[in-house]
């Protein structure tokens, strides 16, 4: 019964969403990502070489862009970008393409650091672009302690003053290396440990958020930040005089990938976008403006040399995708957690 | 007559098809998904399970209905207070002047509510305007924190939801038969006395469609919480979308989401059979 239900609902809904109309013209590229992906330059470099128009949509989140990738069953949008965890499930519900190399000469450029991933371990459906490292940033006029890695957050005198991203696996992912564990622990008890170590560092945040927490460092609202690296290189932009912390228990480790929806409108055109970014010019710009860490090796020399990874620094741990018992235990973890920040 | 009749009805049938397409549809697949389950990596299973609302009852998310409802209460108190007598003097302006308010209070909707919520964090941060003010007074030493606090968020919430409160009792109080109060005081009554006696009972049907213009929304409006409050304060609103969204648990945030809808459903309800005013029917 509940599936005749379950279906008749479906078939309802489908009515207003297939009643949308899509255009997708040969001479259009629609490209999906966050906002601010791209220098206005490197866009219109693109349109001025192929004559190929760019529509820039945005997502705010990875889950959104999911959603909507899924409800237009891999259509609509021609290149999408988002992070490495969720290009999994995109990969998994057969939404990419699996991609033909021979159309991309740039292809080489790759730094393999990014390559042979768990979410594309042989390289078929994705190409890196740009990778992230959220790090902790601090003040050292308005801070006495010295910050050396996670478990220093914790530390009494910083109460009331942590800025934290707003991303609930991350954060677990943090405090279970601050206990000596995988970012992706799996194990429900484990996880529960992981959750009361969390309550503890209730009082130290000042506020949690995912849109320019960089601010609060800048405008003395807070002193200490969990930031990702974006942010982090634009407090550095604005005070260099900030301290970046690589943290000693090891990096939490992200990269954002490039794929072309299975049905994409115009897959030529995504090609030659793909291809157009692989080239070290347009990636040392792209790079420059985004402020990740560059995955293109063959721009390491032309980029931004704070965006080329230390030889210092080894290799982190991707957060990826838990069992479903564990990723809702990290999911409740997180809600007690802002719930005693208060 | 009969030409009449039918054509009334084609009037009539875009409207049906509209609320049943796009209201009624809607509702059913979310009670329908809050029934289901959430699968392994992404989207829903079509199973029947009550897990979802056995997972309600868990303390931490029964704690985030009541914080919202607290919350919901505080704002719609405040804004009682200040939005009744506003809304009633307002009523008794000059028609000039009406206008002239009127207009004041409606220059903010032109303007994006996030926009003017940002605008807050410029007047409640560290080195905002509203420490600067109160440093060069002397009022206080150190800046006051502010921003991120309980406080700022109740702020947030008297300022988006104000205007409603405002208008509504600003239209009932117009409509109110003044001679009656005269009446009152021509019978004796002390200015207080006719006033609640006669006038307060008048605009009680605006006071209470204020309420609940202040106080549904309220216990859903979680992005004040979020810019003006740090994300410390978990409300049910907030808590739908993160499992939307980054928790990717659909069923759960439908069960969350039909709870909430019993919830102010009920206080609908409450209100109705509080009061047995007609009035509020179609407000809700």
């Amino acid at each position: 019964m509940k599936r005749i239900l379950a279906a008749a609902v479906c078939a309802v809904l489908a009515v207003p969403a297939t009643a949308l109309p899509v255009s997708a013209a040969s001479d259009e590229l629609v490209l999906f990502t966050w906002e601010n992906m791209f220098p206005q330059e490197v866009l219109d470099g693109f349109e001025e070489e192929t004559g190929i128009e760019i529509i820039y949509s945005n997502f705010d989140t990875d889950e959104t862009m999911l959603e909507k990738l899924s409800m237009a069953e891999g259509g609509d949008y021609d290149i999408v970008i988002a992070d490495d965890y969720i290009l999994e499930n995109v990969i998994q519900e057969g939404l990419a393409e699996k991609l033909d190399t021979s159309k991309l000469t740039g292809f080489e450029n790759i730094n393999p650091l990014y390559q042979g991933q768990f979410y594309d371990p042989t390289d078929e459906y994705t190409v890196p672009y740009g990778a992230g490292i959220p790090l902790i940033v601090y003040d050292p006029t308005m801070v006495d302690i010295e910050i050396k890695g996670y478990a220093d957050l914790w530390d009494p005198s910083l109460e009331d003053s942590i800025a934290l991203i707003a991303n609930y696996r991350v954060i677990n992912g943090i405090t279970n290396m601050a206990l000596g564990k995988s970012m992706n622990e799996e194990d429900v008890d484990s996880i529960k440990e992981t959750g009361e170590k969390l309550l503890e560092l209730a009082p130290n945040v000042r506020l949690i958020q995912d849109d320019n927490t960089q601010n609060a460092l800048l405008n003395g609202e807070a002193s200490v930040g969990f930031i990702y690296t974006s942010q982090v290189t634009a407090a550095l932009a604005e005070n260099p005089d900030l301290e970046v912390v690589y943290p000693e228990e090891g990096l939490g480790f992200g990269i954002m990938g490039m794929f072309i929806p299975s049905q994409a409108p115009n897959k030529d055109g995504a090609y030659q976008f793909m291809d157009y970014i692989l080239q070290p010019e347009v990636a040392a710009q792209c790079f420059d403006y985004i402020g990740y860490y560059c995955t293109n090796k063959a721009a390491d020399e032309l980029v931004n040399p704070d965006l080329v990874v230390p030889d210092s620094v080894e290799s982190g741990e991707i957060v990826q995708n838990v069992s479903e018992e564990a990723n809702e235990q990290y999911s409740q973890n997180w809600t007690e957690f802002r719930a005693a920040c208060d | 007559m009969r030409r009449r009749r039918s054509s009334s009805v084609w009037m009539i049938l875009p409207l049906y098809i509209f609320t049943i397409v796009f209201v009624a549809g809607p509702l059913i697949y979310m009670v329908a998904l809050s029934f289901s389950q959430s699968a392994e990596t992404f989207g829903v299973e079509w199973a029947f399970t009550l897990e979802n609302y056995k997972k309600i009852l868990e303390p931490v998310y029964l704690e985030t209905f009541l914080e919202s409802f607290q919350l919901a209460l505080t704002s719609t108190a405040i804004i009682c207070l200040l939005g009744y007598p506003f809304g009633y003097f307002m009523a008794k302006l000059s028609e000039g002047w009406k206008k002239k308010v009127m207009i004041f209070l409606m220059l903010p909707f032109w303007i994006n509510s996030l926009i003017r919520l940002y605008g807050w964090i410029i007047i409640l941060q560290n080195k905002g305007v509203l420490n600067f003010i109160l440093q060069k007074l002397g009022i206080i030493e150190k800046p006051l924190r502010i921003l991120y606090s309980y406080p700022a968020i109740v702020v947030g919430m008297v300022y988006v939801l104000l205007p409603f409160m405002i208008l509504s009792v600003y239209s009932s109080a117009e409509k109110l038969d003044w001679s009656l109060v005269e009446a009152a005081r021509d019978l004796g009554a002390s200015k207080m006395k006719a006033f609640w006696t006669v006038s307060f009972k008048l605009t009680i049907p605006g006071l209470l469609s204020g309420i609940i213009l202040t106080f549904i929304p309220s216990m859903g409006l979680f992005f004040i919480a979020d810019i003006l409050g740090g994300n410390k304060i978990v409300l049910v609103g907030s808590l739908i979308q993160e499992q939307m969204t980054r928790g990717n648990n659909w069923p759960f945030a439908a069960a969350l989401a039909v709870v909430l809808m019993v919830l102010t459903t009920l206080m609908i309800v409450l209100y109705r059979r509080i009061t047995n005013v007609k009035e509020l029917e179609g407000i809700g």
